[in-house]
């Protein structure tokens, strides 16, 4: 029931993401403003008296936003959720097993070596993608003892890692030089990027993805308990933590190399959906993928109004507004931790 | 359902953790699983559950060895009580329970199944815990957690019913409440159980059978009453303690000892003319300083004759519920010649046990300081019509001298020059 709620708000959020910017019905409305009929007839493709150009800005330029927007979204707060139920931690994101840091060394190296970061290279994202992958692994084998994962371990071990990519993306940076003002919207986080390639690329392994997290719900809820009680009631957790710190890694890194780090939506989205739905995995994961899109879709449209024909990467955004609320929740949560 | 472990040893790398242990449950048996802490307990339940795979080969479920079942068929055939269960997460009771039906999941697109919400909602009936269906876990008390755990195990439709101390953190209404829970669900549901139990007394009260182990040993298995005896339990816990029965159910229960100093060759003699429990107090503290006491004349099966025998002191005893003997009446005063002091406590005086009064007497005219240790208002309990009370006050009348306690007879004694330790 709620998730078809959700549902319902993505559809719209989506469609009324579409209408948002320079060029639409809502928005700043500088230089032109279209009205909504216009808009309409230039989505739908219907005959009108609007410059055809109309139809390109829609087409060509928001809808593959939005629908990237969606994606991204949508695997962030789903492997965030995932990341949480293995960490047993709820301060736990997508990037913890080094993700970021990982595709931030090989954007940050496509600068370098001059593959420029320049809109429609897939060099950078290829390359930010392996990286991220790479470090993954590296980080997983660092909390691995005998085949079995160990998530205190690998907690740290990706803090530890993370910080040391950190250090190597600085250095990386510091030579790039003139090259750096491009790496500052991957940096950031930025959809500005979109393109219908992306989109294709994006959207089977995130369906297949969240849907794989989704069918672990049960199994996930155990596992909050506890690997030996997970174990006892029947739920692999050694299995599980494999697969879904793999699939976790993989939507998150897909999603980063093209957009690059855009931060919070992995951790704020599955504690709001949490506060709504409560920690059953069976809704929550499906609730978080879904609430995940609406609201970096949102996020993104934001970050095209806020300042008049200008645009700032969707990573401040979603910053700007996730770190103030997740502060609030922890007090709330502490208070009511206390009251109890 | 018959449950049989053959030769299971266990090692953590080096250290060898269970030592060749073999037994078997019956369908229905609720055995009690005890033993020091660190003696292999949870570690014997986690090769149960398999969580410790090794041990596998060596545990028969019904004549089916445990390797070769898929983990889906092992929680299906144990589930496990924890000593205690907690997540940060907003999880609700049902959400809990709900997670006792993953073994019987059949298929990962079906989200839930009527057949689950049966079973979960007969679960928390079963278990006491309908009615905080809705409530988040976090919030709920000890006890109440316990018993959503227990609903989650009964999720499970177990064979084996698996509990690692499972009242640790619990009150003692709670622990009875939840050793009753288990007990009935052993009774109604023939559920099988087997139980780490750190309290010896309520696992003599509620197990089939206990299973001691020692150092990874199976130092014995049995009925309580056979496994439960003060040497085994020395041998074991290294405690010195007292095995009684319950007087109301029979059942055996242990207390320790009520000394910790041993019993002195070489003290300063004193003797106690005592019964009806009422010279527990002045034995004990006694021994403890250092005194070499002897009792007299108990019968047999009163309180202070088990105190006695439990200090080891020595005892001049008449048969159950007999009169004080003229030849035990000779002993006990024999026993006075040989000490400087006899101390009289506040026992109910009947016509049977009046010599002890007597012997007090004796021991004044014998030139012995005599203390008479006051018990309320009246020095005892007359049963003889106010003849125990004259002759009390005449024997302070003659001499012996009347305190009020034990502490002050041992301050007297120290004035007296009585050597403490
Ligand atoms: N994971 C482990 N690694 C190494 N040694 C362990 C481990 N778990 C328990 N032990 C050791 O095994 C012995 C038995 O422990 P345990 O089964 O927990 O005892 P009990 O439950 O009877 O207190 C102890 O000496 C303990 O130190
Ligand atoms: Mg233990």
């Amino acid at each position: 029931m709620f998730i078809g709620l959700l549902v319902v708000l993505l559809l719209v959020s989506a469609f009324l993401a579409i209408l948002v910017g320079t060029l639409g019905p809502i928005g700043p409305g500088d230089p032109e403003r279209i009205s909504f009929s216009d808009a309409l007839d230039a989505i739908l493709g219907l005959k009108s008296d609007h410059p055809a150009y109309y139809s390109s800005v829609f087409w060509d330029v928001r809808i593959p936003r939005v629908l990237l927007a969606g994606l991204v979204g949508a695997s962030l707060a789903c492997a965030g959720t995932a990341m949480q139920a293995i960490f047993r931690n709820s301060m736990a994101d997508p990037f913890i097993i080094g993700v970021s840091s990982g595709a931030a060394v090989g954007a940050a190296s496509a600068g370098l070596i001059g593959l420029t970061v320049v809109v429609g290279a897939f060099t950078a994202p290829m390359l930010a993608f392996a990286c991220a992958l790479v470090t993954v692994f590296v980080v997983y084998k660092m909390g691995t003892v005998r085949g079995k994962v160990y998530v205190d371990t690998l907690l740290l071990s990706g803090v530890a890692i993370a910080a040391f990519l950190g250090a190597v993306v600085s250095f990386l940076i510091y030579f790039a030089r003139e090259d750096y003002h491009q790496l500052i919207p991957w940096l950031l986080g930025s959809l500005a990027v979109a393109k219908w390639s992306y989109v294709w690329i994006l959207v089977v392994p995130v369906a297949l993805g969240s849907f794989l997290i989704s069918l672990y719900g049960r199994e996930l809820n155990a596992l909050l308990l506890g690997e030996e009680t997970a174990h006892n009631l029947g739920a692999d957790p050694e299995f599980l933590k494999k697969v879904m710190l793999a699939t976790a890694a993989l939507v998150t890194a897909g999603a980063v190399a093209f957009t690059g780090i855009i931060g919070f939506v992995g951790l704020i989205v599955p504690h709001m959906m949490r506060i709504l739905v409560g920690a059953d995995h069976r809704v929550l994961v499906p609730a978080a993928t879904l609430f995940g899109a609406s609201f970096l879709i949102w996020a993104d449209a934001l970050s095209r109004t806020l300042i008049p024909a200008q645009e700032l990467p969707v990573g401040i955004i979603t910053a700007l507004c996730g770190g103030p609320f997740f502060l609030y929740l922890l007090r709330k949560n502490r208070t009511g931790g206390m009251m109890s | 359902m018959r449950l049989s472990v053959s030769n299971l040893s266990f090692s953590f790398g080096d250290s060898k953790v269970l030592r060749d242990i073999s037994f078997d449950v019956a369908n229905g048996e609720f055995l009690g699983l005890m033993g020091p802490n660190g003696s292999g307990k949870t570690t014997l339940l986690r090769c149960l559950t398999r969580y410790l795979p090794d041990g596998a080969h060596a545990i028969l479920v019904d004549m089916k060895p445990l390797h070769t079942f898929t983990d889906r068929e092992v929680a299906r055939t144990f589930a496990v009580v924890p000593q205690s269960s907690s997540t940060d997460f907003p999880f609700t009771v049902k959400d809990i329970v709900m997670m006792g039906r993953i073994p019987h999941v059949h298929s990962r697109l079906a989200t839930s199944r009527k057949g689950d919400a049966e079973a979960v909602s007969d679960a928390m009936s079963a278990s006491g815990c309908a009615h905080l269906e809705d409530r988040p876990f976090s919030e709920l008390s000890g006890g109440e957690r316990q018993r959503v755990i227990i609903a989650r195990a009964l999720a499970q439709e177990p064979k084996v019913l698996l509990l690692d101390e499972p009242t640790v953190y619990l009150d003692i209404s709670g622990q009875l409440e939840m050793m009753d829970l288990i007990t009935k669900l052993n009774k109604e549901k023939s559920l099988t159980v087997v139980a780490v139990l750190h309290d010896i007394n309520l696992a003599a009260r509620y197990c089939d059978r206990i299973a001691l182990l020692n150092q990874g040993r199976l130092e014995a298995i049995g009925p309580p009453e056979n496994v439960l005896n003060s040497e085994t339990i020395l041998g074991v816990y290294g405690v010195d303690v007292a095995v009684r029965r319950d007087p109301f159910t029979h059942n055996v229960f242990v207390m320790p000892r009520s000394t910790c100093a041993p019993a002195r060759k070489d003290g300063v003699r004193v003797h106690i003319l005592c019964g009806g429990g009422s010279g527990g107090p002045a034995m004990r503290s006694l021994v403890e300083n250092g005194f070499s006491i002897s009792v007299g004349v108990l019968n047999v099966l009163d309180s202070d004759h088990e105190c006695a025998t439990d200090l080891r002191v020595r005892i001049v005893a008449e048969v159950p519920f007999a009169q004080i003997s003229d030849d035990m009446h000779a002993e006990n005063l024999r026993c006075i010649d040989e000490t400087p002091l006899v101390v009289v406590t506040p026992f109910p005086v009947g016509p049977g046990n009046f010599k002890n009064l007597e012997a007090a007497m004796y021991a004044l005219n014998a030139g012995k300081k005599v203390f008479i240790m006051a018990g309320g208002s009246t020095s005892g309990i007359d049963f003889v019509g106010g003849k125990a009370d004259a002759y009390l006050s005449n024997l302070i009348a003659s001499g012996a001298v009347k305190v009020d306690s034990v502490d002050h007879m041992l301050q007297l004694l120290a004035h007296e020059g009585a050597v403490k330790r």
